[in-house]
């Protein structure tokens, strides 16, 4: 019977080295060492060996047994290997092809400013509010220190809703707010406004009758212009480069006294004058000063005890400026071929 | 405003530059927006001496000039008339860089030696027009005889002109003496004040008379006789010429030059063209009309103050004069006008006139009455200086209410509580020295005082913050330190509605929108197209009614396009589509906007922040993945299904709706809450086409309310706790009537799974053979999970038991096995 046993195992052993796909294997391990299988068969026909033969016999089965599982784990792990190669190289793609486009839009550039710059200000402490773009004139103007018929009038060319005795007007800043926000509240006061603006002003590539302004307020015991001035020092820096200078000009706006206009230096030439800063070395970006004592007492404020600062500067400009849009109608063109070029992040 | 320099450099000497004196004045607060050159292209011109005219052979009209300029003599062939020897000229050498004198545009060319009529011209002698001075061409430019030859020209004539931007509170800076005091104070300098004619009131009774004391401060009337009116001299023509004003005659120029001097307007009128010779300053009378000096004829309302004589206005004051009494050549004698007005009136009358001229912009900005003193006895300097031989016959002065200087009394401390920073009290009291200010440093009460006295013309310094800023600007802001502020934390909140905003901006993006800011202004033709072809306007603009009061208008709008604030972001966003899809095959856009709807009169209006969604054109351009297809209702219903959940707002829900400007079978109402708060919908085709856009071209629109969402209050997440056992997933096939919304069923299957069901998905939708006609079978799976225990079979029969009972009750809903 030793001799059928050896015969299997040499018809197994030849038939496993020609079984080279799984499905092969699969079906050799069920012809050969499945539950019906050959070894099963010849394990059952110890029967019809002599008594003295079965151990020997019994014991050569199980060798034999064991060698396949053996042989066949070996032959399986070498197919499956050459096999899940052979898939990988047939899967092999063109990895320059395009990928499937996740379809993400952008935000407006002056929204993104918006965010940058009242971020910076919510940081150092400016709480960011907003107002009425239909604004009385009593807060565009008269609480302001700009009475009627005066000449300061002129650079607020306002586009109206009402003229009569209690004016409407579409807000030419967001200076209003300054008025609106210390009514409500009593000092100390930090905030910051953004918000859309409009003027009755012809429109070219530098202005614009709709626009967005950001505006800055502070107030309370204390508050001086060398603060103002280190606060607008440290906006600007982290807006236009740590490396930025400032300086104040004096200017005039009739609800700050003192005024003043404040500059960084250009970056486009690092001062030394060129087309953006027309020679100057200075690019102004806003406007500031000090509260004026009469709108403090505008709003019931006792101006011997607080003093407080102001700003206002112009979002596209800024936008202009750090990213060199050329035209200040692009923004409201509202062309996505522009709008495009602003879908990031991360400026 | 103009100032030359070298009549700056006369009131003020130094030795600064021009630009150096534009970068000190511009920190200060009188902004130098440009410096322009006279003579920059002066090369090869000096300053020459006719010395000898010859005729020219062969024509009449020529003529041979010997010229000599020191280095160079040269001989010209001219043709100006008023050419004659021992005049002093301005040569032009070959290479030199003229204006063509015949060509209207300003041409620049290079001079050659040329031969005219057979003699040849080695040079030329130039006109204003050549210079680049004038328009004029009749005959050469003749200088001063002292001009001294052989000089450059450029360095006896060249100048440069500092073109300074006045701010309405400048008034004091608004003439060269201004500027001069301005520069003076900063460099430490005393202002070389022009000669003034030492005058004394008296002579004729009645000559002028103030009837609107009100508006006419002062007025000194000076009446000069034996004028003979000319054409003033070259110097003063220059200034005024530099300083962008064109020379009349004599009379005229002198006015002007005291007015671009001092900064106090003047006018001369021809005394004998006055009826009765007197003057009167008094309001309009109703019908009086006046022609002034630019040739219109203008009515004047009763408001306008007017210098008029005994009869009729002849002139409109602080503005304009009267053509009538104007000085021509035949003028003998001159009645001065050197007035003071009040601002408002001016400013309103040169508004309502739309003439604003060099004498209202300073009128109306406040000019200190004393000034006129100032500026009558400088003219009558002038006259005298020009006009040999006139006098003064009559000086009157009203001036009933003189204005003295102002004593202003500062706390010494104001300066470091306002800048921050102090400084020595030597340097303030330098500083306000030097603006003529006579300070004082007093001891009160243990408080130190600066005392000033603010002189009159500087009406813009009134209290302590005044007198501060003027010590820092003289001193320098860059004296100022960066400090941060000290003091008081104000904590920062951000508001429920920015928070709003920015998570429906930044969803929106991740869904892959863009954000457009569009005008909020629209037109009535816009608003119309929102029902095309309707008489009436619709009833609901966007998701908003329309309101019953007229929409807030502007009564000046800068286009007609852009009158309405408008009441919903669909035109809006329908114009930016329009113009888009000229470029773009796929337009996906947002605006977080405001709408404006109308309150009660004299209210503000409603301003009502909104998100509009606007998807139009193809969904997904052709790729290698996707075919092209056109969006549709469920691509933008699936935007605010994803957004909607993010910002707090779980389970929209979405009924029908019936709109004027949406699809009819293909708009929704949006609730969240049970509460409507915007709507979704394809645009109806024919506001489509309305809005220009090809009507083929399916344009999506979804507006919600945000102010709404914000006032329904936003959901926090509430946590449902995580099951660690396998959720189980069923099919269940609904068939129910066509009409049957979809919703419905779901909602029927959720009632029934309770608290057992996490989603409920529909996945497929059959009509056909399989089912009866006017039907439809909606196949879900639902997914099936309880947070304790593993889900047995026995529990699944009974929730599909369940489930099917609701749908059979609530949707008339049979299960297909």
């Amino acid at each position: 019977m030793s001799g059928a046993v050896e015969q299997i195992r040499q018809q197994a052993l030849a038939e496993l080295e020609q079984a080279s796909t799984t499905a092969a294997l699969a079906e050799w391990h069920g012809r050969y060492l499945g539950r019906r299988g050959e070894l099963t068969q010849l394990m059952r026909r110890i029967s019809q060996v002599p008594p003295e033969e079965r151990p020997a016999y019994g014991q050569a089965v199980n060798a034999l047994k064991e060698e396949l599982t053996a042989r066949f784990e070996q032959r399986e792990a070498v197919v499956k290997r050459r096999e899940l190669s052979q898939r990988l190289t047939a899967e092999a793609v063109d990895v320059t092809l395009p990928g499937r486009p996740a379809d993400v839009g952008g935000l407006h550039p002056v929204t993104q400013m918006i965010r940058e710059v009242t971020t910076i200000f919510n940081h150092l402490g400016f709480q960011t509010v907003e107002g009425p773009e239909v604004e009385y004139g009593y807060y565009a103007f008269d609480a302001l220190n700009i009475p009627q018929d005066h000449p300061a009038r002129d650079v607020w060319d306002t586009i109206f809703i009402v003229s009569d005795q209690q004016e409407i007007v579409l807000r030419p800043h967001t200076s209003p707010m300054q008025i609106r926000t210390m009514e409500r509240r009593q000092p100390p006061v930090r905030v910051v406004v953004p918000g859309r603006c409009y003027r009755f002003e012809a429109v070219d590539a530098t202005h614009e009758w709709h626009f967005h302004q950001i505006e800055g307020l502070a107030v309370d015991e204390q508050i001086t212009m060398a603060d103002l001035k280190g606060t607008l020092a440290e906006f600007a820096r982290q807006l236009f480069g740590h490396e930025r200078k400032v300086r104040f000009r004096c200017d005039y706006f009739p609800f700050v006294e003192p005024g003043v206009d404040f500059a960084i230096d250009c970056m486009f030439c690092r001062g030394e004058g060129c087309r953006v800063c027309k020679g100057t070395g200075w690019i102004e970006i806003l406007g500031a000063g000090m509260v004026h004592p009469q709108v403090l007492r505008n709003v019931g404020y006792d101006p011997e005890r607080y003093t407080g600062w102001a700003f206002g500067m112009g979002v596209e400009r800024l936008v202009m400026l750090k990213y060199g849009v050329p035209d200040i109608r692009l923004f409201y063109q509202g062309d996505l071929r522009f709008l495009a070029q602003f879908n990031r992040a991360l400026a | 405003m103009k100032v030359p320099v070298r009549w700056l450099k006369e009131l003020v000497p130094t030795e600064l530059s021009a630009r150096e004196i534009a970068e000190r004045l511009t920190l200060a607060g009188l902004e130098v927006e440009a410096i322009t050159e006279i003579g920059s292209t002066w090369d090869n011109i000096y300053v020459g001496v006719v010395e000898r005219i010859e005729p020219h052979p062969n024509a009449d009209r020529l003529v041979l000039a010997t010229v000599d300029a020191g280095a160079h003599r040269l001989t010209v062939v001219t043709g100006a008339p008023n050419i004659a020897p021992g005049q002093k000229v301005a040569l032009a050498l070959p290479g030199a860089t003229l204006y063509d004198g015949h060509s209207v545009e300003p041409k620049l060319i290079t001079l050659k030696p040329s031969t005219i009529r057979g003699v040849r011209s080695e040079g030329m002698v130039c006109s204003e027009k050549e210079l680049g001075l004038s328009d004029e061409h009749e005959g050469i430019m003749v200088l001063h005889a002292d001009a001294p030859v052989g000089v450059p020209l450029r360095e006896y004539l060249g100048d440069q002109v500092l073109e300074l931007e006045i701010t309405p509170n400048l008034v004091h800076a608004f003439s060269v003496v201004g500027v001069a005091r301005e520069l003076g104070a900063l460099i430490g300098q005393r202002v070389r004040y022009p000669e003034r004619a030492p005058l004394s009131v008296g002579g004729q009774e009645g000559l002028v008379t103030i009837e609107a004391p009100d508006l006419c401060y002062r007025f000194v009337g000076v009446v000069i006789e034996s004028v003979t009116v000319g054409p003033s001299p070259w110097w003063m023509q220059q200034r005024l010429q530099a300083a962008g004003m064109r020379p009349i005659n004599n009379v005229v120029d002198i006015t002007n030059y005291v007015m671009l001097e001092w900064g106090q307007p003047q006018h001369a009128f021809d005394r004998d063209r006055l009826r009765e010779g007197r003057i009167v300053v008094r309001r309009a009378r109703p019908g009086e009309t006046l022609e002034t000096l630019d040739g219109v004829r203008r009515e004047l309302d009763p408001d306008t103050l007017v210098i008029a004589d005994a009869e009729r206005p002849v002139g409109i004051a602080g503005v304009m004069g009267g053509l009538e009494s104007e000085i021509t050549d035949e003028t003998r004698t001159v009645l001065l006008e050197t007035a003071n007005f009040e601002m408002r009136s001016i400013r309103r009358t040169a508004r309502a006139q739309r003439l604003r001229t060099e004498a209202s912009a300073r009128f109306e900005r406040g000019l200190d009455p004393n000034l006129a003193w100032e500026g009558a006895t400088r003219a009558v300097a002038l006259f005298r200086q020009l006009i040999p031989g006139c006098h003064v016959t009559a000086v009157i002065d009203i001036y009933p209410n003189p204005r003295l200087p102002r004593q202003l009394c500062m706390p010494r401390r104001e300066i470091p509580r306002l800048l921050g920073v102090d400084f020595s009290d030597e340097a303030v009291l330098d500083v306000l020295d030097r603006l003529e200010f006579q300070p004082e440093l007093r001891q009160e009460d243990g408080q130190k005082l600066i005392v000033v006295q603010v002189p009159t013309y500087r009406s813009d310094v009134a209290i302590a913050a005044d007198l501060v800023e003027e010590v820092a600007r003289i001193i320098g802001y860059h004296e100022l330190p960066e400090m941060l502020p000290l003091g008081r934390t104000v904590p920062v909140e951000i508001s429920p509605e920015l928070r709003l905003v920015q998570a429906v901006q930044d969803t929106l993006v991740a869904a892959g929108l863009s954000e457009v800011i569009t005008y909020p202004m629209v037109d009535e033709a816009a608003l119309r197209a929102l029902l095309p072809g309707a008489a009436t306007f619709p009833d609901s603009y966007g998701f908003y009614p329309r309101p019953e009061r007229e929409l807030v208008r502007a009564l000046n709008p800068i286009r007609p396009e852009w009158a309405i604030m408008r009441p919903s972001l669909l035109p809006s966003l329908l114009r930016n589509a329009a113009e888009n899809l000229k470029f773009n095959r796929a337009v996906a856009i947002f605006e977080t906007g405001k709408v404006y709807l109308p309150r009660g009169l004299d209210e503000l209006p409603d301003e009502r922040r909104t998100l509009g969604c606007l998807l139009a054109g193809a969904r997904h351009l052709r790729d290698l993945y996707h075919e092209e297809r056109p969006v549709d209702y469920f691509d933008l219903k699936g935007v605010l299904e994803a957004l909607l959940p993010r910002i707090g707002m779980p389970d929209p829900r979405f009924r029908p709706l019936a709109h004027p400007s949406l699809h009819p079978g293909r708009a929704a109402e949006v609730l969240v809450k049970g509460q409507p708060v915007g709507l979704l919908g394809e645009v109806h085709p024919a506001v489509v086409e309305a809005f220009e856009i090809d009507p083929d071209i399916r344009v999506v629109f979804a507006e919600i309310d945000l102010q709404r969402l914000l006032e329904l209050g936003l959901e926090p997440p509430r946590l449902r706790p995580i099951s660690r056992y396998q959720p189980i997933d069923q099919d269940f096939a609904v068939v129910v009537d066509e009409a049957t919304p979809a919703a419905e069923v779901a909602d029927a299957i959720m009632a029934g799974a309770g608290a057992l069901a996490v989603s409920v998905r529909l996945f497929d939708i059959y009509r056909g053979p399989a089912i009866p006609a006017g039907k439809k079978s909606l196949a879900f799976r639902v997914t099936f999970s309880a947070p304790d225990r593993p889900l047995s079979d026995e529990e699944l029969a009974r929730l599909r038991e369940r489930i099917e009972g609701h749908l059979r009750r609530r949707v008339k809903g049979e299960l297909r096995r």
